[in-house]
C-alpha cells in the first residue's frame, strides 16, 4: 500500500516506526498480522474471562465451575458463559438460585469414595 | 473490468423499487446512512449515545429496563472502570499466621490479594484486597523443612550465591518468609509488584492499620493448621 495509507496506520508507533517509511511499513505489516490473529484470540480470551468470573462467583458458595457447568447441563440450562458471568457480576441473587439449582442437579463427587492411601501397613 | 461491475450491480439495483436508491451506491448492497432507522424489525432499537450499537430489546421487554439512554451493560461484557478500583476502597483482611502452614496461607493470601475471590475479577486490573499478616515468625512447616528447606538469593557477580536454611533466615528476617512465599504464587510482572505492595506482613501480634479496620481473613482450606 501506499506511503499515506501505511503512516496513517502507524499512528501511535513508537520511536521511528511512526515517521520513517521503511521501518513503519515492516511495524505496520507486524500489527496487521497480529490484528488479524488476535480477532480470533479475542474470543478465546473473553470465554476465559467469563469462565474464571464464573468460577469466582460459585466459589463463593462452595461450588467450583467444573461441578456448576456439570449440574447446569444436567437440568438442560442452556445458559452461555457470557450472560452467566454478567449474572454473577450484577444479580446475585438470581446466581445463587442457579448455584442452587445445579447443586441439586449435581451435589459433586463426594460419593465417590477416595482411594484409601494404605502406608507401610501393606507390608505387614 | 470495473465498468463491467458498475453496470452489472446497477442493472440488479434498479429492478428492486423498495430499496431507497437515494443512498445506495452501485457496489454496496445497502444504504450508508447509518443513523437512520435500524433494520431490524421485531426489535425496537434505542439509539445509545457515544457507541455504534444499539441495546437491542424486544419491545415486550423495554419495561423491565430503565436507563435505556446509557451504555448498554446487557451484551457488553463487564470491564471495570477506575472509580471500580480505587485503593481507598478495598477491603483490607487480617491473618494471624500462628501455627499455620506456610504454603496454603500464603495460597489463600495471594487469592484474596489478586481479586480471584470476586466475581468482578479481571486479570489486568487490580481488583484484590490488601492483607495484613501478623505474627509472621511462628508460621509453621511440615516435615524436615524447618532445617532443610533452602533460601536462595544471588548477587549477581560470580561466586555470589548465598543459602540460608528455613530457621536462619526466620532468626534473621522472618517476614521475608511469608513475602517469598506469597510473591511467589503472584504474577510477576508490573501489575503483581504493585499486588505485592498490598500485603503488609508484621512479626509481633499488633499492626499499625486499625485505622482501615481490617476484617478475618476467610480461610476455606481446612488442612492450613499445623497438626500436633
Amino acid at each position: 500500500m501506499n506511503k499515506k495509507k501505511v503512516f496513517e496506520l502507524a499512528k501511535g508507533f513508537r520511536g521511528r516506526a511512526k515517521n520513517c517509511i521503511r521501518i513503519a511499513r515492516e511495524r505496520v505489516e507486524k500489527a496487521l498480522q497480529y490484528s488479524y490473529r488476535d480477532r480470533r484470540n479475542k474470543k478465546r480470551d473473553m470465554r476465559s474471562l467469563w469462565i474464571m468470573r464464573i468460577n469466582a462467583g460459585t466459589r463463593q458458595y462452595g461450588v467450583n465451575y467444573g461441578n456448576f457447568i456439570h449440574g447446569l447441563t444436567k437440568e438442560n440450562i442452556q445458559l452461555n458463559r457470557k450472560v452467566l458471568s454478567e449474572i454473577s457480576m450484577h444479580e446475585p441473587y438470581s446466581f445463587k438460585a442457579l448455584v442452587d439449582v445445579s447443586r441439586t442437579a449435581f451435589p459433586g463427587n463426594k460419593a465417590a469414595v477416595p482411594p484409601k492411601k494404605q502406608g507401610l501397613a501393606m507390608l505387614v | 473490468m470495473a465498468m463491467a461491475c458498475v453496470t452489472s450491480s446497477s442493472s440488479l439495483f434498479s429492478t428492486k423499487p423498495l430499496s431507497s436508491s437515494l443512498n445506495k451506491t452501485p457496489f454496496l448492497g445497502f444504504s450508508l446512512a447509518v443513523s437512520s432507522t435500524p433494520s431490524v424489525q421485531s426489535n425496537r432499537a434505542f439509539k445509545i449515545c457515544c457507541q455504534d450499537k444499539a441495546a437491542l430489546i424486544p419491545s415486550g421487554q423495554q419495561w423491565m429496563f430503565d436507563d435505556l439512554t446509557g451504555p448498554d451493560v446487557w451484551n457488553k461484557t463487564w470491564y471495570p472502570k477506575a472509580a471500580d478500583h480505587v485503593n481507598t476502597d478495598k477491603p483490607w483482611y487480617v491473618v494471624d499466621a500462628t501455627d499455620k502452614i506456610l504454603g496454603r496461607l500464603a495460597s489463600t493470601i495471594a487469592i484474596h490479594i489478586r481479586g480471584k475471590n470476586l466475581a468482578t475479577y479481571t486479570p489486568s486490573v487490580d481488583m484484590g484486597a490488601f492483607v495484613i499478616v501478623v505474627n509472621a515468625d511462628k508460621i509453621a512447616v511440615s516435615g524436615k523443612k524447618r532445617t532443610q528447606k533452602l533460601y536462595r538469593r544471588h548477587s549477581g557477580r560470580p561466586g555470589g550465591m548465598t543459602v540460608e536454611t528455613f530457621e536462619q533466615l526466620q532468626k534473621r528476617i522472618p517476614e521475608r518468609i511469608v513475602e517469598h512465599a506469597v510473591r511467589g504464587m503472584l504474577p510477576k510482572g508490573a501489575l503483581g509488584r504493585a499486588l505485592f505492595n498490598h500485603l503488609k506482613v508484621y512479626t509481633g501480634p499488633d499492626h499499625p492499620h486499625v485505622a482501615q479496620k481490617p476484617s478475618e481473613l476467610p480461610i476455606r482450606d481446612k488442612r492450613i493448621t499445623k497438626q500436633k
